[in-house]
């Protein structure tokens, strides 16, 4: 009760303001991230399961056991199916009836299970989504099929024995590109409806997929379960497998996510430290008093910690409160990108972790120096200059350091990030303060021949040496995290946007015969469309390894693989090493080399262990051909370009029958080139890409955003933690100003002097601060994130540029009330 | 009341250790009014600290109404204080974030005595203050804050009042009014007084007067009983 007066009363007096709102912004920061990432999270997966339309898929070439289906039943998963399978469709029942290939999917009524179809009732009109799928009895088609086999919506199509109403056209499918390729126009059916087609019959071409979707742990348990019942033919596919690239970025965002948290946390606990620090500096005479007027220790320690758990409760409940309006405004800015139709699941871990934040950063920042006030001895209250017999400086720093390294593990999980993090943090401390230490005291002697203003705030610098050091550290410490994030988040959204620029490839075309490639290329050329090089291929199945078969030679190096690597491949070959492929081993042939060698895919040769030299043999139709392996490159899958295991030289593979592809880029609004495209090139696939490739494009845009907004976050701690920092250096300025202005020095100069001061610190925190932040980031790019580091020279500019004018004007800003406050009022209250 | 035996006090500093009080031998009685008088530096606040508790002497032995406070620890000394010591200092030292009464309940309040704050109304009017309740120290008027501070000291209801040149941060006038009021007080209470000054004026005023000179009394005397004027005539 005594200590919730008191409370009141500090709070009232001011006392409070900054230890209050660090602690307020630090729950807020790490529940606002919590909540924003469990949401961005749920949206992710929301939107990448969508390239699956369902959780999990199992895929099968025939249909599976209905005991596996119950199973799923059981787990409580909701369940749909799809059938797919190219099949020719007719305009009419005539036997000149328009007709063409198609590649048609048959859905149960349950499709999608995630994601949404875009459809629309118009060949080219605008689309609505939809969850819904074709009923029976209808087909929905490719808005291109109209024009092409001159129908109209409402028109019948037939589909084997089976004649369906159009009634809609399918612009989009979320699973569109889920298993690769789609060849040909999409005509979508109801699954009901296909015994009456009569096309699928044992044996035929199909391929079954089952979607799965609901909880992590019964999908898991599923997995676990159906994967004992698989066949070598069937395939248990999630995200990871059908999209690594995304899986990949996503990964990265949320370890960005993870890490600004951390960060932030950190920051929040030096300001949380700074102010507590402040706060007790200016309570060992309240103590004192207290002691004097009778308080035992004890007493003085239950109020203090009494006053500290109410703070830290009052604050708590405001951070979650503001955690919460972050999360919000996240969404509000996100929401032109992110689905928030769907309502988010809100769990408790957001606020506990918010919570246990609170407490950890109160035991390791702020009780320290409030312990240090038991020890204040009475007498204080004869001799103000009695030294506070505290805990020592180390103890404490010790003692904060721990709690943000386990606050940060605790909130990562990953051990790496937390050491790399502390490693910069405490590297900084060293190096930073060492040499801001004999930095600062080499001022004087500058000082001497400089103007007043100047020579002011060297002396002041000087004389607050070590209290500057500390503060230049703090400084350089809040600068370099905050360099260190705008560092990764840059490289972050660069790599992202390098993976697939604009006018990415989005259509490939294969089975290109070899007399169509000039005609194939003058009308890609004449339509002006950006064309990747057209690549012969060979189709060709690796047998042996240096006399060992690759089946016994893949269970030996890659057990897990089965037989994925005993399949047909496409070999291809080249007289120059494609663009984007580097060398790693070996050597690429000289020109004209007609030499029995090859240069292979650099994962294929891990997984199978091959090094140059090696011997390879490979089954093309019924002739064997043996090569040796004289390179090895390293590729990137995700790009959209033709890619090849195998490259040869040119003239190598010339006696085997060969097909040709390329892939180019089509603008989206040119999409009715395809039409015309399949009628002059009626047997080449078609393989588009167009609409996977916006999907994860807009998925990236939106993991970007997320990862500025956290930035923006980050930012603002930042700042409080400048503020915090001028402010524990606020008391002796008030007395110092008062003094000189008593003694006749003017406001501006003053002012001028104190700007000065923490412009000058400020440069040379962000300088240090530089030094450290590309320190960092070198360690987390090559052991964590695992991407290639660059130097940053902007870094070296924009750091000590914002170090100067950031604290230049926190300190004026702070400042200015020390200026303003009449001399006589500031020494009366001392 | 008090009874100090050959106490020394030694203190480290960095240019070795300094002897500031040696030998000291100092009987208070019930009720007494004792001024300790001598130059600045000779020792004056460090006895004060030390009779009053606030420290423990390096050698010999002090007892505080009949307890040895010597042997005892910080936390049973700041109890023998909260019961019987009142304290008035040269720089107020008042809570600056407590408003006058706030810094006047706050004796009572830490021993958890009830009524707090009837006692400390009662003693801010009674130093003239009942206007003032919710100001800051930072509001009040030198004087003023002296004043809130003899209320707070004599709303502990203490045997003994100590007191640190309470006029040293006051001009004459403000002084005299503030050391009316603590003579007055003090006969109401009927407390032992023990001052701290340099003020010869001031020093007349008490019973009896030590001076300290290196440490060490070089002057112990009696005054004669003295004209209690009241200050407000004659300033
Ligand atoms: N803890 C300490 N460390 C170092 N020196 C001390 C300490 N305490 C007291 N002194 C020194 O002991 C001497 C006596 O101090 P004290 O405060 O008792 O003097 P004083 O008589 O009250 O002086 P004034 O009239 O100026 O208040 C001074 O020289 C002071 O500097
Ligand atoms: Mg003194």
């Amino acid at each position: 009760m005594f200590a919730l007066r008191l409370l009141w009363r500090d709070w009232r007096g001011g006392e409070l303001g900054i230890l209050a709102s660090s602690i307020v912004l630090a729950v807020a920061i790490v529940t606002g991230i919590s909540l924003f990432a469990d949401r961005l999270q749920q949206g992710i997966v929301a939107q990448s399961s969508s390239f699956l339309a369902a959780d999990r898929v199992l895929q099968s070439p025939a249909p599976v056991d209905n005991l596996w289906l119950q199973q799923a039943e059981r787990e409580g998963l909701q369940q749909a199916e799809i059938l797919s399978f190219q099949s020719m469709v007719y305009a009419g029942e005539e036997v000149d009836a328009t007709m063409q290939l198609t590649s048609v999917k048959a859905v149960s009524n349950h499709y999608p299970l995630r994601g949404q179809l875009e459809v629309s009732d118009e060949a080219f009109g605008s689309s609505i989504k939809t969850t819904a799928s074709p009923p029976r009895g209808e087909v929905w088609l490719d808005p291109r099929l109209l024009p092409l086999m001159n129908l109209e919506i409402g028109d019948a199509l037939y589909v084997g024995e089976a004649k369906l109403l159009i009634s809609k056209v399918v612009v989009n499918e979320p699973d569109r590109g889920g298993n690769g390729f789609v060849l040909g126009a999409r005509v979508l059916m109801n699954i009901a409806d296909i015994p009456a087609t009569d096309i699928v019959q044992p044996g035929s071409l199909v391929e079954y997929r089952y979607l799965f979707a609901g909880e992590a742990d019964a999908l898991s348990r599923y997995g676990e379960w159906v994967k004992g019942q698989m066949q070598p033919s069937h395939k248990w596919l999630n995200l990871k497998d059908t999209q690594p690239g995304i899986s990949q970025s996503l990964q990265r965002a949320e370890q960005f996510l993870l890490l600004a948290g951390a960060l932030g946390v950190g920051l929040a606990g030096i300001a949380i430290a700074l102010a507590a620090r402040r706060y007790s500096e200016r309570h060992y005479d309240y103590v004192a008093i207290m002691k004097s007027l009778g308080a035992t220790s004890a007493r003085v320690m239950r109020i203090y910690i009494g006053n500290l758990l109410l703070l830290a409760t009052i604050a708590l409940l405001v951070g979650c409160a503001f955690g919460w309006l972050i999360q919000e405004m996240f969404i509000l800015i996100l929401q032109d990108y992110f689905d928030v139709t769907s309502t988010p699941e809100i769990t408790l871990r957001p606020f506990i972790i918010g919570s246990v934040t609170a407490l950890v950063c109160l035991l390791a920042f702020a009780l320290p120096p409030l312990l240090s006030l038991q020890g204040t001895s009475p007498l204080r209250v004869l001799r103000r200059d009695l030294p506070n017999s505290g805990l020592g400086n180390v103890l404490t720093y010790g003692i904060g350091v721990s709690g943000i390294g386990l606050l940060m593990f605790w909130y990562s999980g990953n051990l790496t990030l937390t050491m790399a993090v502390l490693a910069g943090v405490g590297l900084t401390f060293v190096i930073v303060g060492v040499f801001a230490w004999y930095l600062l005291r080499g001022t004087a002697r500058v000082g001497m021949q400089a103007g007043s203003s100047w020579r002011l705030a060297l002396a002041s610098m000087r004389r607050r040496g070590f209290q500057n050091a500390v503060q230049s550290v703090i400084f350089s410490l809040a600068i370099m995290l905050l360099l260190l994030l705008a560092l990764i988040r840059s490289s972050l959204i660069e790599e992202w946007q390098v993976q697939l620029p604009e006018g990415t490839p989005n259509h490939f075309l294969v089975n290109v015969a070899k007399h169509e490639v000039t005609s194939l290329r003058t009308l890609l050329a004449t339509n002006q469309l950006e064309t990747e090089p057209i690549y012969p291929m060979v189709r060709g199945r690796l047998t042996r390894v240096n006399d060992e078969t690759v089946a016994k030679r893949a269970s030996r190096t890659d057990p897990t693989a089965q037989n994925s690597l005993d399949r047909e491949l496409s070999l291809s070959w080249s007289k120059t090493l494609p663009n984007d492929n580097i060398i790693v081993e070996g050597e690429w042939w000289s020109e004209g080399s007609t030499a029995a060698e090859v240069s292979m895919e650099k994962n294929l040769a891990q997984r199978l262990q091959i090094n140059t030299g090696d011997k390879m043999e490979f089954l093309i139709g019924s002739e064997r051909l043996v090569v040796t392996v004289t390179s090895i490159r390293e590729l990137d899958w995700d790009t959209m370009k033709p890619n090849f295991y195998m490259l040869f030289p040119p003239g190598l593979l010339n006696q085997y029958p060969a097909t040709y592809m390329t892939s180019f880029y089509l603008p989206s609004g040119q999409k009715h080139f395809l039409n015309q495209f399949l009628r002059e090139f009626p047997t080449i696939t078609v393989i588009e890409m167009d609409s996977v490739i916006k999907q994860i494009r807009s998925i990236i845009t939106q993991v970007s955003s997320a990862v500025e907004l956290v930035l923006g976050l980050i930012i603002v701690s930042g700042l409080l933690v400048l503020i915090a920092s001028v402010q524990a250096s606020l008391d002796s300025r008030y007395q110092e100003s008062a003094v000189l202005r008593t003694l006749g020095a003017k406001r501006e100069l003053v002012l001028g002097s104190l700007v000065i001061e923490f412009s000058s610190l400020g440069l040379l925190a962000g300088f240090l601060a530089a030094f450290s932040a590309e320190l960092s980031v070198y360690g987390l790019q090559e052991y964590l994130l695992r991407m290639d580091y660059v130097f940053h020279p902007w870094v070296w500019l924009v750091g000590p540029l914002f170090g100067a004018i950031l604290i230049g004007i926190a300190g004026y800003v702070t400042c200015r009330k020390v200026v303003n406050t009449p001399p006589v009022e500031v020494l009366r209250e001392i | 009341m008090i009874n100090a035996q050959n106490i020394e006090k030694t203190v480290a500093t960095s240019e070795g250790s300094l002897c500031i009080l040696k030998g000291i031998d100092l009987e208070i009685k019930q009720g007494e009014t004792l001024a300790i008088v001598g130059s600045s530096g000779s020792g004056k606040s460090t006895l004060l600290g030390l009779l009053a508790g606030l420290d423990v002497p390096g050698k010999g032995s002090i007892t505080l109404a009949g307890r040895d406070i010597t042997s005892l620890t910080e936390d049973e000394r700041a109890t023998v204080r909260a019961d019987l010591v009142g304290f008035v200092f040269q720089s107020f030292q008042l809570l600056p974030s407590l408003t006058a009464l706030e810094n006047v309940m706050l004796p009572a309040e830490l021993k958890g005595v009830a009524g707090a704050r009837g006692l400390a109304e009662k003693y801010l009017q009674r130093v003239g203050l009942d206007h003032r309740f919710n100001h800051y120290p930072k509001q009040l008027s030198g004087g003023e804050q002296q004043r809130v501070a003899l209320a707070r000291a004599f709303a502990s209801q203490p045997h003994i009042l100590f007191a640190d040149e309470p006029t040293g941060n006051l001009d004459t006038a403000t002084g005299t009014q503030v050391i009316d009021l603590l003579f007055e007080l003090n006969r109401e209470e009927g407390a032992t007084l023990v001052l701290v000054t340099h003020e010869q004026r001031l020093a007349d005023r008490c019973q009896r007067s030590i001076q300290l000179e290196g440490g060490e009394i070089v002057a112990d005397k009696r005054n004669k009983p003295s004209v209690v004027v009241s200050a407000s005539g004659q300033n």
